[in-house]
């Protein structure tokens, strides 16, 4: 490798100026979470990958990135699942079906989904990290020819703060899906199981030898969930993970997003396992 | 390779001549210490004997706040921001600032090219100044020589009675056509050797850098380091951005603006729910240095300290990347080096 020459600014694309898109539907997930469906002007795809993210903004509040939660193989719009923890997602917070919003992306390298194929689908979501996986699980929900089963593990505080309550239950009827789900603290009438999301992965049926897994969650679920995979024996070559980090600009320049000399927002949010051992800071 | 005399009294000539072609910046005094890069108003201000400025040319190319967009709240309606082409002529830069703007160049050219940049960089001239090299300055021990020219239009090094003005570029030759100047036949004047170094020679540091991640060097620099995020500002290879909507007070409109950040700084890594994931001083140093010496170099090949000096002179608790980088040295090459 070596230094870039500075090259013509008339060969540089706009890197930081939006699509506006419309909020199409609004749908409330729980107290903190919301589903919105975004639709690009005249009707465009967004064109992602499972596991991509795109930047959000309302002008005069600012830009965040979100995670792309709809499947590609859904045509026409996309969905976001946000969380309301800060100054732009309590403004969206209170955006109704109408309202313009500013649109960068997709960024980042999602689930190479073609490393999946033939192979059972193992995801591991914990908390608001079904959000993001749920493009993965609906990609594979919609060809069900190019992929083994589908397990699904997924986390939650509590039952209250259960994601998608309609899709999990249609997860669980599936015959082709083996839907799992645990919280942390059940209130009094929950009648599943309960314990944190790694006390899930013992009981899975697992076939080592044709099996591909992603995990996505709050940052300390990580390093428990790699643990809980590897004692069942799942091959490192057989994990990927999605990571969390602060982002701006999303095409590799602004910095924040770095760990150690990988930009997430270009290498990642996506990584495969074997490649986060070399990032010391990664986990 | 033209080399001209140019005499002590008529460097104001010289500026005088650029100013008349080019918006001119050169180094000017600011205050007792301090020098900066300022527009040229007053030939006889522009100041060529200085040990550094504080803030390097980065300023000009990457504004420490710059308009991305501006946006009409009435109707969601935006306008990309317009950055002007340079075109200036940047007179009196030192190598190691030249080399600075040469890895910018890279940063936003490769990738994503980003056009903001790219466009503010636009026909910038440089005419490089040697340097006597003072305590901070090391950019000898990553193979940045103060008379290094690359990158430079033209060269002026000091001689006791005036400069030598070497023409390097095409640009440099329009640009200084018709200023009368006698050759210069005589002698290279002597290099100014470095009072500070990295002990090591360039090619060993990768080996050090790779196998220094668990060292106690990054917690012995954090005991006195405050976190302000000098160290950052003053680099002129750091290009980390944050952006942020401005509203104006009429409550219709307001701008995308990016701010130069800082990832010494807490709040660089921190998400939305609060986990900041490098907590701590420690972390963060060593981010900060092995960026410059590691990261960065393993993709480009060369190292991304350029030795200016500059963190090192500003910052407020006397930390110093040459002795952080020394310790590590030490430490691997098994030769005693005073703690830092």
């Amino acid at each position: 490798m070596k230094l870039q020459d500075l090259i013509n600014p008339a060969a540089a694309k706009e890197l930081y100026l939006p699509v506006m898109a419309e909020i199409r539907d609004v749908r409330k997930l729980t107290e903190l979470e919301t589903l919105y469906t975004v639709a690009l002007p005249g009707g465009a795809e967004l064109g992602h990958q499972p596991g991509q993210f795109v930047a959000v903004s309302l002008f005069g509040v600012g830009e965040a990135p979100f995670s792309i939660s709809s499947s590609p193989t859904r045509r026409g719009v996309f969905e976001l699942g946000i969380r309301r923890v800060g100054m732009l997602t309590d403004v969206l917070a209170g955006c109704t079906a109408g309202r313009k919003i500013g649109i960068r992306g997709p960024f980042g390298r999602g689930i190479d989904v073609e490393r999946f194929k033939g192979k059972d689908v193992l995801i591991v979501a914990g908390g608001i990290g079904l959000v993001p996986m749920r493009s993965m699980i609906n990609y594979v929900l919609d060809r069900p020819g190019d992929f083994g089963r589908l397990i699904i593990c997924y986390g939650s505080r509590s039952d209250r703060e259960l994601l998608f309550t309609d899709e999990l239950e249609k997860w669980r009827r599936n015959p082709n899906v083996d839907f799992r789900v645990t919280v942390d603290r059940g209130s009094p009438d929950w009648t599943g199981h309960t314990g944190v999301i790694t006390t899930l992965i013992p009981g899975l049926n697992l076939d080592l030898d044709n099996l591909a897994c992603c995990v996505c969650g709050p940052p300390v679920m990580y390093r428990f969930a790699l643990l809980a995979l590897r004692s069942r024996g799942v091959k490192e070559k057989d994990i990927w993970m999605s990571l969390e980090r602060r982002m701006k600009c999303g095409v590799g320049k602004c910095g924040h997003c770095q760990i150690n000399g990988s930009y997430v927002c270009q290498d990642g949010p996506v990584y495969h396992y074997p490649e986060i051992k070399a990032l010391q800071e990664a986990l | 390779m033209v080399r001209f005399f140019l005499e002590r009294d008529r460097v104001a000539d010289l500026v005088k001549h650029l100013m008349e072609r080019r918006t001119v910046y050169a180094p000017h005094r600011k205050g007792r210490r301090s020098f900066a890069f300022a527009r040229t108003a007053d030939p006889a201000a522009v100041v060529l004997d200085y040990p550094r400025t504080l803030h390097s040319v980065k300023k000009f190319f990457l504004p420490p706040r710059e308009e991305l967009l501006r946006f009409d709240l009435t109707d969601d309606t935006f306008a990309a921001g317009e950055p002007e082409p340079s075109g200036a002529a940047f007179l009196g830069v030192h190598s190691y600032d030249v080399a600075a703007v040469r890895r910018l160049d890279h940063n936003f050219s490769a990738g994503n090219a980003e056009r903001n940049y790219l466009v503010r960089r636009q026909g910038a001239v440089f005419i490089g100044v040697g340097f006597e090299p003072d305590k901070f300055h090391f950019s000898g021990s990553v193979g940045i020589e103060p008379d290094d020219t690359a990158g430079c239009d033209a060269f002026l090094t000091k001689l006791l009675d005036g400069y030598v003005l070497e023409i390097l570029t095409p640009t440099g030759r329009e640009l200084l056509k018709g200023l009368e100047l006698p050759p210069y036949e005589g002698n290279d004047p002597p290099a100014h050797p470095f009072q500070q170094h990295i002990y090591v020679p360039q090619s060993r540091l990768g080996r050090i850098m790779d196998k220094s991640y668990e060292h106690p060097v990054w917690a012995e620099a954090s005991r006195t380091c405050v976190g302000c995020g000098t160290c950052n500002l003053v680099c002129p290879t750091c290009y980390c951005f944050d952006v942020q909507d401005h509203v104006d007070i009429t409550a219709t409109g307001g701008s995308r603006e990016r701010t130069w950040d800082g990832c010494m700084l807490r709040g660089f890594s921190e998400v939305a729910g609060g986990e900041v994931f490098r907590e701590g001083l420690p972390e963060r140093q060593r981010h900060r240095v092995l960026r410059k010496f590691k990261y960065l170099s393993d993709t480009t090949g060369v190292p991304w300290c350029v030795g200016c000096g500059r963190c090192t002179a500003a910052c407020p608790a006397g930390i110093s990347i040459a002795n952080i980088v020394n310790r590590l040295v030490g430490d691997a090459e098994r030769t005693p080096v005073a703690p830092i």
